[in-house]
């Protein structure tokens, strides 16, 4: 007479090696997750020192950002743009999604310029924030 | 079966180091630029950023820690939306941080508009 337990765990150690197809499921499953949320952005690619803010609040992760140096240099995916094409590149970027525009100032450039690049910004971005340090 | 795993194995590494998480905290204001303007009795509080780094409001110059005061004194109607103008040469620090004490102040939203030379 034989225990059907024992049997059992016989029966999975036929051949001596451990069954992975549960493993490759769940390896799988989360190499999907890892592909649909991977959201590739595109840092502006400029060392600035942000303004202090008291009531800065965090932003929207998934947006398109854009930088003002402090030599009054616009910036966006790592090279110096021209003002005028901030609409044409957030259209670019945003290919219909309606993505948030988030725009890193240094805080010794010229007002103005950042004033006018939130103007252009806004013609096609739904919201445009500035970033700010993390107030204390 | 053991290259299929590795192969998942180093597409899940790649995938898990690519996905960036940029952590940005900010200000964002808030302008309707299609609300009726005709709807607001009284025009909205305006701030002037001169080149010097001085605020004026209404002419006179204050300090960056009048701005929510002020705005905190305001009436509804010009509370609604403020305006901070800028001149060319301001600093943008200087200008966030007007916005940032207009937000504290309880403005709903902020236009920042350049003035013309």
């Amino acid at each position: 007479m034989r225990l059907y337990g024992r049997s059992r765990s016989l029966e999975d150690q036929e051949d001596g090696s451990i069954n992975v197809s549960p493993l490759i499921d769940v390896v799988f499953i989360l190499l999907i997750f890892f592909i649909v949320s991977a959201t590739f952005v595109s840092l502006p690619g400029v060392e600035i020192s942000r303004p202090n803010a008291q009531t800065a609040s965090s932003l929207q992760k998934n947006s398109i950002l854009f930088a003002v140096s402090g030599e009054n240099q616009i910036f966006h995916g790592g090279t110096e743009i021209q003002l005028a094409e901030v609409p044409s590149l957030i259209d670019a970027a945003s290919k219909d999604r309606n993505k948030p525009v988030v725009i890193q100032t240094d805080q010794w450039a010229d007002a103005a310029l950042l004033a006018k690049v939130i103007a252009q910004a806004r013609k096609k971005a739904p919201s445009v924030s500035i970033a700010t340090r993390k107030p204390r | 079966m053991s290259p299929l795993i590795d192969m998942v194995f180093i597409l899940l590494i790649f995938f898990i180091v690519a996905t960036s998480f940029v952590n940005e905290v900010g200000i964002t204001s808030k302008y309707k630029d299609s609300a009726n303007p005709t709807d607001q009795k009284r025009s909205p509080l305006t701030f002037e950023l001169s080149p010097a780094g001085q605020i004026l409001q209404n002419g006179s110059a204050i300090g960056l820690e009048e701005v929510a005061p002020l705005v905190r004194n305001a009436h509804d109607d010009s509370k609604a939306s403020i305006i901070v103008r800028v001149s060319p040469g301001s600093k943008a620090g200087l200008a966030t941080e007007v916005m940032d004490q207009a937000m504290r102040g309880g403005a709903k939203a902020i236009k920042m508009s350049p003035l013309a030379k």
